[in-house]
């Protein structure tokens, strides 16, 4: 199955459960605090609504409906249109606690609103090419996807929480809690780490320059060493030199016979 | 030769001295008989004639021209007056024992003679080792060698803050951070700044701190430092009369990296009544103006 087939069917499941999403609906709740993302979730809403009228009215077989239905989608786009030109103009007010960087994300919304907008078929051939020729075309693959399971076996109890999923729930917080604290106590370790390694570094280099001193001065006594042990050797091998060595032992052999001849004289 | 140390030490004195006889001194002579009987006196526990031994020494090789040899028999006389407790001998011997290595182009021993001295006189006289610590750290910072001086400066703020004294102890502490950008240890640098946002701190003095951290934010690279984020956390904190925040502050890793006596005043704070300040408020719009 390609993955694209993957990601529309995830989609749809997710809309589907879409009541269980916990961290959406606080999302929702906690956004639901300045007036923008008031009017962003109201339009969103809106846009969901048509576009599933829009699906109804391209699936209906009786042509006066369909083209009612058609009507209607077009007249709601317009309204949606006006709004997120409201909408617009709240993105690029100044609101409390809310960076830079959001604001220039919410005209990005803004404008990707618009498009949806523009993108939901209300009857109109170039519209609907255009979506096709789009891979990200949400409407196409949404006729494909069908769920087996029927309404009625959907009650009220079928979506009850058990003990079972619940007591799955708080291991899973529990087990959050924990992982948690483990990278809290890592953090803690790489700070150390980090102020360790930087002083390190501050010494490294203070020393670089001494290193570079002692060096300068023990190549200086190098050479100097190199060329006073050259000019020993020198002398040495001229002291030692067989020449002289001759020239020794003969006048001691000489001195030694005079010491002879005295001695036998003296005798 | 005689091994007696007290004989060498006359012989050595009668060599110096000119008489009709003697037209010149024979210092040679009479250095190396000096260091022998200083050594002599050492041996045998003898303080104070060691360290008169050596004095002379040390003159005497500085008529032979050498500094270097005096400069070291300066400070051996200096570290043997240190034993014995006599602190303006002290200070004395370990000035001139600097003068000489300047004298022969070292900053680097003068400006460790000059330390030297300063430790010595640290519990005694707080204040004639601060002068000894500023004139190490100008010593250094004329022949360019700044990072040495770095410990120097802490050494010398350590002291300020043990005579209570905390805006200069800041006032070092913003001169190390001088230094440290001259030599780019950045680290050291931060480190410097947030050590005198916290001794303002510790002294009560919040708008002294504030302006602090302002004039030290001017710096790219403390603003953007791990030690800035934490200065700003204390001053929230302050601001807002948050106490549990300010003791979470002052044993996070980042102060905790710093200097000893540093962490021990960041322990200790807040210092006073800490009492939640009005925030201006900065928004002037109104929601509904689509102005």
């Amino acid at each position: 199955m390609p993955v694209i087939d993957i990601i529309f069917r995830v989609d749809e499941i997710c809309k589907k459960y879409d009541k269980y999403d916990v961290d959406k609906h606080r999302e929702l709740g906690a956004s639901g605090d300045d007036a923008f993302s008031r009017l962003f979730t109201s339009i969103d809403s809106d846009i969901e609504a048509v576009l599933r009228k829009a699906e109804l009215a391209s699936t209906e077989t009786n042509r006066a409906a369909a083209v009612a239905m058609n009507a209607e989608v077009r007249r709601t786009k317009a309204r949606l249109a006006e709004d997120v030109v409201k909408l617009q103009k709240l993105a690029v007010k100044k609101v409390k606690g809310l960076t830079r960087e959001e604001r220039e994300s919410r005209c990005d919304l803004v404008i990707a609103l618009a498009d949806r907008i523009q993108d939901v078929p209300d009857g109109n051939e170039h519209a609907a090419k255009q979506v096709n020729n789009d891979w990200g075309g949400a409407s196409a693959p949404n006729k494909n996807i069908k769920f087996d399971m029927s309404e009625e076996d959907m009650d009220d109890g079928f979506f009850q929480e058990s003990e079972e999923s619940s007591q799955f729930r708080q291991e899973y917080e529990m087990r959050k809690k924990k992982q948690d604290e483990g990278l809290d106590v890592i953090s803690e370790g790489l700070d150390a780490l980090k102020n360790l390694a930087r002083d390190m570094n501050e010494e490294l280099d203070k020393q670089v320059p001494l290193m570079e001193e002692m060096e300068t001065k023990v190549d200086g006594a190098t050479s100097d060493l190199r060329n006073t042990n050259v000019r020993l050797k020198k002398q040495l091998v001229q002291m030692r030199s067989s020449r002289n060595f001759c020239i020794d032992i003969v006048l001691l052999c000489v001195i030694l016979g005079i010491v002879s001849y005295i001695y036998n004289a003296l005798k | 030769m005689s091994s007696d140390p007290d004989k060498m030490m006359s012989k050595a004195d009668k060599m110096t001295k000119l008489t009709l006889t003697r037209w010149s001194a024979d210092w040679r002579g009479a250095t190396e008989l000096y260091e022998q009987a200083a050594n002599g006196f050492r041996a045998s526990n003898k303080y104070e004639k060691a360290k008169v031994a050596l004095e002379k020494a040390s003159k005497g090789q500085e008529m032979q021209a050498s500094p270097w040899d005096a400069a070291k028999h300066m400070e051996s006389a200096a570290a043997l007056a240190q034993k014995l407790s006599i602190w303006n001998e002290v200070a004395d011997f370990y000035r001139k024992a600097s003068e000489l290595y300047t004298e022969c182009g070292r900053a680097q021993p003068a400006s460790d003679a000059l330390g030297k001295a300063a430790r010595a006189l640290e519990d005694v006289k707080p204040d004639d080792a601060i002068q000894l610590y500023t004139d190490a750290c100008e010593i250094l910072e004329e022949d360019g060698r700044d990072q040495m001086a770095f410990d120097l400066y802490r050494a010398c703020a350590n002291v300020y803050i043990k005579l209570e004294k905390f805006t200069d102890a800041a006032t070092f502490f913003l001169r190390l951070g001088v230094a440290a950008d001259k030599c780019d240890a950045t680290n050291s640098q931060c480190k410097a700044y947030l050590s005198a946002i916290i001794v303002y701190l510790y002294a009560h003095d919040l708008k002294q701190a504030e302006k602090c951290y302002n004039d030290c934010s001017q710096i790219d690279a403390f603003l953007k430092s791990d030690q800035s984020r934490s200065a700003t956390r204390l001053l929230t904190a302050y601001n807002e009369g948050d106490i549990e925040e300010i003791k979470k502050v002052a044993s996070s890793s980042t102060v905790s990296n710093l200097d000893h006596s540093i962490i021990k005043l960041a322990r200790k704070l807040p210092t006073g009544d800490v009492t939640p300040i009005q925030m201006n408020t900065n928004d002037d719009l109104d929601e509904d103006d689509l102005t």
